[in-house]
């Protein structure tokens, strides 16, 4: 008896598993015959990754037919390390899309491919594109990278909760139909919005810096601060700019205990679900991108629709059509009297890797996405604004980001920040995203965190430059 | 290259070369050469060690048991406080969702893990045979000396090795006409060359083998190799499958390895897949995720049932032995 | 003479059985090794060539206050894991020694955690150790414990989260340990008790000294276990919170494959390799003074 349940179960599990190994799914699946073949990894995964893949597919049937070229899109995790190691192993994708803060690094190390005699063939130029993003595409003085989508940082929030919540916002001394102005401000709205339960613990949170987390790196550019020196080469972590920016970020950890914001966390859903805190309606303000707007759509239509249909709204006047939505975008506030309109403008960016095979041919692609008609189609499914210089009306009136244009001033605004070209980049964003997360969790205060952020970090670089010197010299 | 060697699985005895014929009740690994204490103990005391063995069950399964409550609940239903110990609605769905919202991705995993796991246990247990045989049955000068520092590179973590062998295998496809990274071949060529403990393993059985045997075919004029395949082998079975089974546990275990040496997403075993789940935005979708993991440790649990009875037959009937 | 040639013959087989593993230790092994050691004085960041730094990464090293935190972090987890998991198996293996009805079901089910593959139960444990939705602070809420640790969100509580995922675990040391049980011979446990020996004496001077060889044994694996943890921390915590569980291979790993100092990298690989010589030699010298081998 045993026996046979033995026999039964091992014979249950070979014959799925030959089948598997002998008729299960190979790689090469669809790829028309005749065609060269162009490997692009992509970060995106969710409503992003569709979206990009119908503007791959109509390359892969218009120009891509013509010039036998047939991109295929592979979404990558960990996209950065996963192109770097690819590259070192010499088995790198054509095209990777990477962030802009992954393009010093990898130029520094001879990774990618220079893009400067292509983008002259195809007619691209410094006045393609917005100044922040052509800038950040180069490393000393070439170019390595294009733009893919811009990622410009802004204030959402949530238009409802701040009409529901009125009464108790004019107490407080501030205006419900309009956003905060000041960093002051935003404190000042995050404590009147910011509900608690009957054990104490966050039911709803005004705006948390810890959410979503991406940005700490950057959030020294609204207080006026710098990462690094690029002239004398120093990094300038402990000037009080950049101190006063870690305080705001512990004065939340201080107001709400760390232990109740990690809880609130814990409990999130998934950004890409109708469980994202912003949606459900847990965190009133978020500091986030334009692709927000897309998302939104996606997970929680309700909240983009509140009175009429989105096909309707689209045709009104701006004005009115954002009355159609719950959620509403101002420009991130800055801690500098003065200082306004400030983001941090970052991007995600084509790259070809040192050693891809088929680099003409990738390039060709890329300069079909950076045209500004396909640019405009893309950008507007993602509902981000757009890298390029010369915007259509159209593209700002029909954006299914009501608020598009707050995002086009802030891109083209002299206070636009770009991440500094520091040949060691991922050390600095793991150094400082690893010393903004103690600093939020109480563990260190922000002067001593950024002190031995700097020390390190500097000690790290002045390393780097010293073997650069003997790499010069041995040749 | 296994993070960790699984060199924990083995029964001492194995470790010494006494395989007792007694099969004894069926247990999952040594037999009962005699446990503490005489006569049936007092009910109380045996009431306790019951609850005992319950409560620490009770540790082992309840992860696997939350594991498979949750891979049943929908994505708000398992995110939802305070949980729920039934899934409502019964979202058995979850698992044709995981084929088709990833695409063929789940089974491509899954191919590429049972490729080279066939292609580790075979060269595992061949060559591990092969050099075990020479380290048991043939004696010649420095034989000590090779077989001690053979045990000593058990103790060398993989992590010590897999930068160099990183840079080797690059440099190796650069300058041979044969690719290495960006392909399956590191994961499992190197085990064609015989993987430490399994030899460990395998020559503690060979010594048990009565060198009777050995020389009566000698006189009958047969080669070493043919003392090897013909006599020896079929004698190795239990032990054969062993190493086999230990062998595919490791492989199927494997993160690093894969991790260092596979690139390209198409080729990722069922280990890195499942780590790629995790989505890199925060949050993740729990429910299908924790269905996948369901689906990458029901092969083994089912596994280790069979085996568990085969494993003890196979000691249990080595015919020379006893 | 005819000695002689019979033993180069003799000599001669060996080493063509042996071969497959000479081969493969001389380029998986000794080859790698030696590389490391040479890249140790490198900067080799793969896509250039190396060059030559001499003792920079070393001293480098000893600068790092990342490399002192993997280490101690590692150290920390050995001290988290090692006695208590020793304690632990042994005492599960001790039960599992039963002579109890079914006891072979007992059996399977502690040993089963053990095969799972480690991501698979990263995956698990990250779930049940949610701080808000998980079942352990459910369960901890149910029992009256108002605020329930962060677990892998504090780092107070984060490494302490994996020793005792690390725990659930330990099934194949038990099995290990049990094997070890019942080769203590019968005979010493009967005159033990003659002697009058309660049941705890008689495990303080029967059992441990005669199962003290399996413990030796599993003591060696467990720290090169240790040593070596990676895939459990990558995956649920990566490192953190704020390098709470960033462990020695992962720096390693980080340096290598993110960073690509490669030299860098393999400097710290040797460090990795003297430190597990350091510690089994440490082991096997003591353990003439604890371990107990029974004539076999």
């Amino acid at each position: 008896m045993k026996r046979m349940l033995k026999n039964i179960g091992f014979v249950l599990l070979l014959i799925p598993a030959l089948a598997i190994l002998f008729f299960g799914p190979r790689q090469q699946a669809g790829v028309p015959k005749g065609r060269v073949v162009v490997t692009y990894w992509e970060k995106w995964t969710g409503p992003e990754e569709q979206q990009m893949k119908i503007i791959v597919d109509d390359f892969n049937a218009t120009v891509g037919r013509k010039k036998h070229i047939f991109v295929q899109f592979v979404s990558m995790a960990d996209i950065d390390k996963k192109t770097l190691i690819a590259t070192a192993a010499g088995v790198p994708p054509d095209i990777a899309g990477l962030w802009d803060n992954d393009i010093a690094q990898f130029a520094s190390l001879g990774a990618l491919t220079p893009l400067g005699e292509l983008a002259r063939q195809h007619g691209i130029t410094s006045k393609t594109y917005k100044k922040v993003y052509w800038r950040a595409c180069h490393y000393h003085g070439r170019l390595y990278a294009l733009v893919s989508t811009p990622a410009d940082i802004a204030l959402f929030y949530n238009k409802l909760i701040f009409k529901s919540d009125a009464a108790k916002l004019r107490a407080a001394g501030l205006n419900p139909n309009k956003a905060p102005q000041t960093i002051h401000e935003l404190d000042a709205y995050a404590r009147v919005l910011t509900k608690f339960g009957p054990n104490g613990q966050l039911l709803r949170a005004g705006f948390l810096p810890t959410e979503p987390g991406w940005y700490f790196p950057e959030v020294f550019f609204w207080f006026g601060g710098h990462i690094w020196n690029a002239k004398t080469r120093k990094f300038t972590l402990t000037s009080p700019e950049d101190i006063a920016a870690y305080r705001w970020i512990a004065s939340y950890s201080k107001w709400l205990g760390p232990n109740a914001i990690n809880s609130f966390t814990s409990a999130q859903g998934n950004f890409e679900s109708a469980q994202n805190p912003f949606m459900l309606g847990t965190l009133a303000m978020e500091q986030q991108g334009p692709w927000m707007a897309n998302y939104i759509y996606s997970y929680d239509k309700r909240f983009s629709t509140l009175h009429c249909s989105y096909a309707k709204a689209l045709v009104m006047p701006l004005a009115q059509r954002r009355k159609n939505y719950g959620w509403a975008v101002a420009p991130f506030p800055s801690a500098v009297p003065g200082l306004k309109d400030v983001s941090y403008c970052g991007f995600d960016a084509f790259v070809i890797p040192r050693g891809a095979k088929h680099v003409k041919q990738a390039f060709t692609f890329i300069a079909y996405v950076e045209s500004q008609p396909v640019m405009e189609r893309l950008c507007s499914m993602m509902s981000k604004n757009s890298p390029l210089r010369k915007v259509s009306k159209r593209f700002i009136e029909r954006n299914p980001n009501p608020y598009i244009d707050v995002f086009e001033k802030l891109a083209s605004s002299p206070n636009a920040r770009g991440l500094p070209q520091i040949p060691i980049m991922p050390q600095v964003i793991d150094e400082l995203n690893t010393e903004a997360q103690a600093v939020a969790l109480l563990e260190r205060t922000p002067a001593r965190a950024l002190q031995k952020a700097q020390n390190r970090l500097q000690r790290e670089y002045d390393s780097y430059e010293h073997v650069q010197k003997l790499r010069r010299a041995e040749k | 290259m296994p993070e960790k060697l699984p060199v924990n699985m083995v029964s001492k005895d194995l470790l010494e070369g006494n395989f007792p014929a007694t099969a004894g009740e069926s247990v999952d690994r040594a037999t009962p050469s005699g446990s503490a204490g005489g006569p049936t103990p007092p009910i109380g005391r045996r009431l306790m060690t019951h609850a005992l063995l319950i409560g620490a069950s009770l540790i082992a399964l309840v992860p696997f048991l939350w594991l498979l409550d949750t891979s049943f609940k929908t994505e708000s239903t398992a995110t939802q406080y305070p949980p729920s110990l039934i899934p409502d609605p019964f979202r058995w769905q979850n698992y044709v969702n995981l084929f088709s919202e990833r695409q063929y991705h789940m089974l491509l995993w899954a191919r590429n893990s049972l490729t080279i796991a066939v292609l580790v246990v075979l060269g595992t247990t061949i060559s591990s045979a092969f050099v075990a045989y020479g380290f048991a049955k043939i004696r010649f000068r420095g034989r000590g000396i090779l077989f001690a520092l053979m045990l000593s590179t058990m103790m060398i973590p993989f992590p010590v090795t897999m930068v160099s062998m990183f840079i080797i295998f690059k440099w190796l496809g650069d300058h041979t006409g044969v690719a290495w990274l960006g392909t399956f071949r590191p994961l499992w060529v190197p085990y064609w060359f015989g993987s430490a403990f399994s030899i460990f393993l395998l020559r503690q059985f060979f010594i048990t083998i009565p060198d009777e045997l050995s020389e009566a075919a000698r006189i009958d004029g047969c080669s070493e190799l043919g003392i090897f395949f013909r006599i020896i082998l079929p004698l190795a079975r239990p032990a054969l499958s062993v190493v086999a089974l230990f062998a595919f546990l490791a492989v199927w275990n494997d993160f690093l390895g894969p991790l260092v040496y596979l690139q390209h997403s198409h080729q990722f075993t069922l280990a890195l897949g499942l780590e790629a789940f995790q989505s890199q935005l925060g949050g993740s979708q729990w429910n299908l995720l924790m269905a996948a993991s369901v689906l990458v440790v029901l092969p083994v649990v089912i596994l280790f049932f069979i085996a568990q009875r085969t494993f003890i037959e196979g000691i249990a009937t080595t015919g020379i032995k006893g | 003479m005819i000695r002689w040639r019979n033993e180069i013959k003799q000599t001669a087989k060996g080493l063509a059985f042996l071969s497959p593993w000479l081969i493969g230790f001389a380029v998986f092994m000794a080859l790698p090794i030696g590389l490391s050691l040479y890249l140790s004085f490198c900067d080799y960041p793969l896509l250039q060539p190396p060059v030559f730094v001499g003792l920079r990464n070393y001293h480098a090293m000893l600068h790092d206050s990342v490399f002192w935190e993997s280490l101690r972090n590692t150290g920390y987890y050995a001290l988290l894991t090692l006695p208590a998991g020793m304690i632990i198996a042994i005492a599960a293996a001790l039960l599992l020694n039963s002579r109890v009805r079914g006891i072979s079901i007992y059996r399977a089910i502690i040993f089963l955690p053990s095969l799972v593959p480690l991501v698979a139960s990263s995956m698990v444990w990250l779930w049940l150790f949610n701080s808000r939705l998980g079942l352990i602070n459910t369960l901890l809420r149910y029992m009256g414990v108002a605020h329930p640790p962060g677990w892998l969100t504090t780092t107070r509580w984060a490494m302490p989260s994996l020793a005792i995922m690390s725990f659930w675990g330990l099934g194949n040391t038990v099995v290990i340990y049990l094997a070890g049980l019942q080769d203590v011979p019968k005979e010493l446990y009967e005159a033990a008790e003659i002697d009058g020996a309660s049941p705890a004496r008689q495990l303080w001077h029967v059992t441990l000294p005669g199962i003290s060889p399996v413990i030796f044994f599993n003591l060696i694996m467990a720290i090169i276990g240790v040593v070596q943890n990676f895939t459990v921390p990558y995956v649920m915590t990566q490192g953190g919170p704020d390098r709470a569980t960033y462990l020695f291979t992962m720096y390693l790993y980080d340096n290598a494959f993110s960073f690509l100092h490669m030299g860098y990298a393999s400097a710290m690989a040797w460090v990795e390799l003297l430190i597990v010589l350091i510690l089994t030699a440490i082991a096997f010298w003591s353990s003439r003074h604890w371990v107990h081998y029974q004539g076999k």
